[in-house]
């Protein structure tokens, strides 16, 4: 039963693409790098690393809608809900803030770890699994994040993107979509992954459609919770990108890309 | 055949070992030299006093100035596209960059208040190159910085990479995006506007 849901959705998504695939595109903007020859993968021994050589141009053939959806991301969290966040930040001290996205964090335990185990990276899953365990017994389920006073317990961040991307499934095109911002086609199909392997999708999944207790929009009403919570924080880093941008635009996938090749490379 | 006397053995193992360690660090002791400067100009409390903040102000950027190879991350920034403009478009280029730079990094420091650097590791990257990681240790947010740093004539900044994100290479991309359909010119104009 739990497949036929991401199963519908992956469909879904493929049929997306593929329509998405034949909208209005920028041809030019496919190829933004300088004319440099392909980029070396090694340099004095030592692996190229982004900034020292040109790195491979992604993609951007949905440029009308990644444009589009940009465009609406930055009225609707910059401009629209930056005062909410404001407001928030008033009224909410910073301890309950960070308390509220320790329990979310702490909740999602099993996105980090299994990944960390899909890619075999054991020491990354025991320390996963060390995090949980000392949170969510002496932190208090996970309000306090007491393993991080423990240089080896200090929060990771797998996902299922970094999974696929681990064992070789490049990054496609670049998407950005409503509301949940920049991505590629390799880290969509890896949200749907972590969907997946999210608690929250299992405890209001659909087939508690008949169950009063446990309604299925609970679950994005919970995710839209945290992300709301943690809307300051994300605009700061936001607004670090694009403040000092040129082209706001182009900055923001830049750095999604690169942020997201470093993510998969550690 | 030539007995090397232990003692002389000794002796230059001990002279070796206490002068690797001083080259080894040399670029992270000039950045440091830098950073700390700029640490302490801030925090001076005649910061927060609008009427001598701009003098601070003033050397605080001079500091930054001393660091940051302008010029070698304007090249960069531009890449092959460098080549396309004329050594005048060059020089207004590297001036207005120059500045924008400037306020950025200004703008970011000066948000700082009691913030500690952390100084990580340093490594060669070849041909003058060299990378140093540092960590910025708030009170409840820590924040990894890379440095690569060239000695050209002095180790100076040419790159700055935060959680993976370079600098340069995201100015690049930027810069590529308009120069395919802007002249340079509309591009400098473009990057002087912004500095405003």
């Amino acid at each position: 039963m739990p497949m036929t849901t991401t199963r519908k959705f992956l469909f879904s998504l493929v049929l997306l693409i593929g329509v998405l695939a034949f909208t209005d595109a920028h041809a030019g903007m496919e190829s933004q790098d300088d004319s440099s020859p392909s980029a070396p993968t090694v340099i004095n021994g030592k692996p190229a690393v982004s900034g020292e050589v040109a790195t491979a141009p992604v993609p951007d053939p949905l440029y009308g809608w990644n444009k589009f959806w940009f465009t609406f991301n930055d009225v609707f969290y910059s401009r629209l809900m930056r005062p909410l966040a404001k407001g928030y930040v008033v009224i909410m001290p910073k301890k309950a803030r960070t308390g509220l996205a320790n329990i979310y964090n702490n909740f999602t335990f099993p996105i980090r770890f299994l990944n960390s185990l899909l890619q075999l990276n054991f020491v990354k899953a025991s320390r996963e699994f060390g995090r949980f365990f000392i949170n969510s017994t002496f932190g208090m389920a996970g309000l306090m994040d007491l393993a991080k006073s423990d240089p080896n317990l200090q929060p990771g961040n797998e996902d299922f993107g970094q999974t696929l991307g681990h064992y070789g499934m490049t990054e496609g095109f670049y998407i950005v979509w409503p509301f949940l911002g920049p991505s590629n086609l390799r880290d969509t199909i890896g949200m749907a992954g972590d969907a997946a392997a999210n608690p929250l999708t299992w405890i209001f999944g659909p087939w508690s459609a008949h169950d009063d207790y446990n309604p299925w929009y609970w679950s994005y009403i919970i995710k839209a919770g945290d992300t709301f919570n943690r809307l300051p924080e994300t605009l700061d880093e936001y607004d670090a990108i694009t403040k000092p941008a040129i082209e706001p635009y182009t900055a923001m996938k830049d750095a999604y890309i690169q942020y997201r090749r470093n993510a998969v490379a550690h | 055949m030539k007995i090397v006397s232990p003692r002389l053995c000794l002796a230059v193992v001990l002279l070796l070992s206490s002068v690797m360690p001083a080259l080894a660090g040399q670029a992270t002791q000039v950045l440091s030299a830098s950073v700390d400067q700029v640490i302490l100009l801030l925090a001076n409390p005649a910061y927060k006093d609008t009427a001598t903040r701009p003098e601070l102000r003033k050397k605080v950027i001079k500091t930054i100035e001393a660091i940051f190879d302008t010029r070698e991350l304007s090249r960069r920034a531009l890449g092959a596209q460098w080549n396309n403009f004329s050594p005048d478009q060059q020089n207004r280029f590297v001036a207005a960059f120059g500045t924008l730079l400037q306020n950025t990094y200004l703008d970011k420091i000066e948000s700082y208040t009691d913030e500690k650097v952390r100084y990580l590791s340093e490594d060669d990257l070849g041909g003058g190159k060299t990378e140093i990681a540092t960590k910025v240790v708030g009170k409840d947010k820590e924040i990894p910085i890379t440095y690569r740093l060239v000695d050209h004539d002095g180790w100076r900044v040419y790159d700055v990479i935060i959680e993976g994100v370079s600098l340069v290479q995201n100015y690049r991309s930027q810069f590529g995006q308009i120069l395919m359909n802007e002249s340079p010119d509309v591009l400098i104009a473009k990057i002087s506007a912004k500095k405003s």
